[in-house]
């Protein structure tokens, strides 16, 4: 494009730079390829997170006694509030799951190694704050099941030693679920998370900008590489493939499948039959179910949780245990206790699902 | 040694039995303070007699032991006495009363409202004027030995409170208590009805007393009364029922049928629900037709009947309109549709047509034709919002058809773009 206007704002706003930046951007070929869609993916969905989010808010109202109506109000009388409301919830389920397939893949082919490790650890973060994102978003519509889900999860975090009682009473405004619960959840959901996933997420773009995609260990001992593909407009456009796939799959999901809102949170009636945690929290909820209820003296829910704070712990710190070349037995140990925590997890996450019990 | 101790004993209380005084004020019949010593005990629970000792057995679990009250509160005597002569009547002794002081006896305490507050704020107060109105009540007076006074009911000896389950007059186990009389073996030779306990067990009220433990039903003393147990001869059987059924029973006092019915000699409610087997009333009561309840006074083609069959018509019609409405709504529902607000407008059309119900004893075309006009606005409401639920659910599949054509379209243009660019 050229001419006056053109002109003035590639001189204004620095185009060229950016136009060299996306001329050099490149990305690797190898039988992995498709795992590197997943990141664009989760920022995808994330975006249509953004924008639904921003239009819920013109009708969500965020107190105990409107909540519910507010949301059912959305549902039946505003035009498409159906369609925003069913999308966006569906897409951060979606949006939560392309985000551990990222995070599993980026793992597999090691691409936490040096230089990439604050990158791991910036996506680490942002997989957190996305689990943060879900746990109080779920609380909003002020429905039944979210009302008993929300009591489950934050007694759980109260069940944390030393700090647990402080984050209870933290998360929940008081001593129980309440209409401040409500508010404080609204207020992490629409603003603090935002704040802070958005500083996060500048700072992983700006990484995977700075270092490129990662190769796995197995493909660069290989020697002689396949030349790589153009970012733009190659990539992109395969990308954006991706993209109208998984929106026509929440179109889909959200046609035949519209999220429902179920009945209003009610404090003074028994919590619902079969209550179970969003399915990204099914397996840390599985594992506490299935953990005796006292470990060497110790009461089995704390013996779980330390134990899950650890594992994570232990993820979270991997490009710096790992070999720094992701090769050799310590390098082969990391990739068989990877593929060992997708395997318990999916287990773990299929058995809520099925009733499992001790 | 004891056998003649046994025998003194046993004939003291003979005696002691033929001489009753009940003139003793309910001060002295209850002492001021309970009494330290309760010597008839010791004497009367080693006695191999069992009609002696019996008084004895379940005396501790009696309401009046628990309150402190010792034998002497009624029958009198010295219970510090350890010797037969505790039972002399210079010492106030009592002895056994009579059936028909027995009565009497009771309402010493219980009649007193000051003496009763002691053990309880809001006490019962007994009315002995309240029980001379009793059939029981007449039928000693007579002389009668067969009627039921205070202990056939309530024990004796072994007194619950009413609200203990365990006590005879607890209230579920108040038609099993009058049925111990009221059958055809005790009855034998008597002008009354025996089957009242059969028809009560399967009625509705039955039911819920007796197999729901709905405490909320009705037992024998609910509409007969029950220390001054009648059959209902008040003014109207109506009252009674109304005392619960109170939205029906104010409408049928009001209503037309019910003057026609004073003039007939017809018995109110029991006239189309009947008595102590009443069933659950159910909607087939409402026609002109064989099982209905009106052909049974209305003719065909009379103004009676085009009436009623106004009425059912306009129930009929509401009963119809809320089915569809809901059948919509759940299909609705089972196609994820959003129906919370449909559902409270399809509630509110449900409760018009209790209302209605209600509205029936009325026996008024405009009555209750307000009432079906009220319900049915609701359960168009509910049908227009189930309606456009579903008319809404088309629409999102058709979106979604056009959606994902669109999108198919695009992906396949980005795939030959690509193509085109990788081509070259």
């Amino acid at each position: 494009v050229s001419g006056p206007l053109s002109e003035w704002l590639r001189d204004r706003l620095g185009l060229d730079d950016l136009q060299h930046l996306a001329d050099k951007k490149q990305v690797p070929i190898h039988r992995h390829s498709f795992w590197y869609y997943w990141g664009g993916m989760t920022l995808f969905l994330f975006g249509i997170q953004v924008c639904t989010g921003i239009l819920l808010l013109l009708y969500y109202r965020a107190s105990s006694d409107e909540a519910y109506e507010s949301v059912r109000f959305i549902m039946t009388q505003v035009s498409f509030g159906w369609l925003i409301r069913s999308i966006h919830s569906w897409s951060a389920n979606l949006m939560i799951g392309a985000a551990m397939v990222h995070m599993f893949s980026a793992f597999l082919m090691k691409a936490y190694r040096r230089p990439r490790e604050v990158t791991w650890l910036s996506g680490m973060v942002l997989l957190g704050l996305s689990l943060a994102f879900g746990f109080s978003g779920y609380l909003l519509p002020w429905n039944q099941l979210a009302f008993f889900a929300t009591k489950v999860g934050t007694d759980i975090t109260g069940a944390v030693p030393v700090i647990g009682p402080f984050m209870l009473r933290f998360l929940r405004g008081g001593d129980h679920i309440t209409g401040a619960t409500l508010t404080r959840f609204f207020g992490f959901h629409v603003a603090i998370l935002p704040a802070i996933a958005t500083m996060i997420l500048g700072v992983h773009l700006y990484l995977v900008q700075r270092h490129g995609m990662s190769v796995p260990p197995g493909i660069e001992d290989r020697g002689t590489q396949p030349p790589p593909m153009k970012f733009v407009p190659n990539f992109l456009l395969r990308d954006m493939v991706g993209w109208l796939a998984a929106l026509g799959a929440l179109a889909l999901l959200a046609a035949l499948l519209p999220w429902e809102l179920g009945l209003k949170a009610d404090p003074y009636v028994p919590a619902p039959a079969g209550i179970k945690p969003e399915w990204y929290f099914g397996w840390m909820f599985q594992t506490l179910r299935m953990l005796p209820s006292h470990i060497l003296g110790l009461e089995g829910e704390l013996i779980g949780i330390i134990g899950i704070g650890l594992a994570g712990g232990v993820w979270l710190l991997v490009p710096f245990l790992d070999d720094p070349r992701g090769r050799g037995p310590r390098g082969r140990f990391w990739s068989g206790l990877g593929v060992v925590a997708i395997i318990y997890i999916t287990l773990f996450t299929l058995l809520v699902y099925r009733g499992g019990k001790p | 040694m004891r056998a003649p101790r046994l025998i003194a004993s046993t004939v003291a209380l003979l005696l002691a039995l033929s001489g009753i005084a009940l003139a003793a004020p309910a001060d002295s019949l209850s002492g001021k303070a309970p009494p330290a010593k309760n010597t008839c005990l010791d004497c009367h629970r080693r006695a191999e007699e069992a009609r002696i000792s019996g008084p004895t057995v379940h005396w501790a679990q009696d309401i009046h032991a628990v309150r402190g009250l010792g034998c002497v509160a009624c029958h009198g005597g010295d219970p510090t006495d350890s010797d037969l002569s505790a039972m002399d009547p210079d010492k106030g002794f009592r002895g056994k009363p009579e059936r028909d002081q027995i009565a009497e006896l009771c309402a010493k305490c219980h009649a007193d409202a000051a003496y009763m507050k002691r053990f309880n704020p809001r006490p019962y107060v007994f009315s002995m004027a309240e029980f001379r109105t009793s059939v029981h009540c007449k039928k000693i007076s007579e002389g009668d030995k067969k009627v039921a006074t205070c202990t056939n009911c309530h024990g004796v000896h072994g007194i619950l409170p009413p609200k203990d389950p365990s006590s005879p007059v607890f209230h579920r186990n108040v038609p099993l208590t009058c049925s111990k009389c009221h059958n055809a073996e005790y009855m034998k030779g008597r002008k009354v009805p025996t089957n009242q306990f059969a028809l009560y067990r399967k009625s509705v009220h039955g039911i819920a007393l007796l197999d729901h433990d709905d405490a909320s039903a009705p037992a024998c003393n609910d509409c007969h009364g029950n220390h001054g147990a009648v059959p209902p001869n008040t003014r109207d059987i109506t009252l009674v029922c109304a005392n619960c059924h109170g939205r029906e029973g104010e409408l049928f006092m009001a209503s037309k049928v019910k003057a026609a019915f004073d003039k007939m000699g017809m018995r109110g409610c029991v006239t189309c629900h009947s008595n102590h087997d009443v069933e659950r009333p159910t909607d087939a009561m409402l026609s002109t037709g064989p099982g209905g309840v009106c052909s049974g006074c209305h003719a065909p083609g009379s103004a009676g009947e085009r009436g009623a069959r106004t009425i059912i018509d306009g129930f009929t019609h509401l009963k119809a309109s809320i089915a569809n409405a809901d059948s919509l709504l759940k299909l609705a529902e089972y196609r994820g549709m959003e129906t919370t607000e449909a559902r409270e407008a399809w509630r509110a059309s449900q409760d018009r047509l209790v209302a209605v119900r209600a509205a029936i004893h009325s026996f008024d075309t405009q009555t209750v034709g307000a009432v079906v006009a009220e319900g049915d606005e609701f359960a168009t409401k509910a049908r227009g919002a189930g309606l456009s639920a579903l008319r809404d659910w088309r629409n999102r599949r058709i979106g979604m058809g056009l959606s994902l054509l669109v999108i198919l379209a695009t992906i396949g243009l980005l795939i030959v773009k690509i193509r085109g660019i990788e081509s070259r």
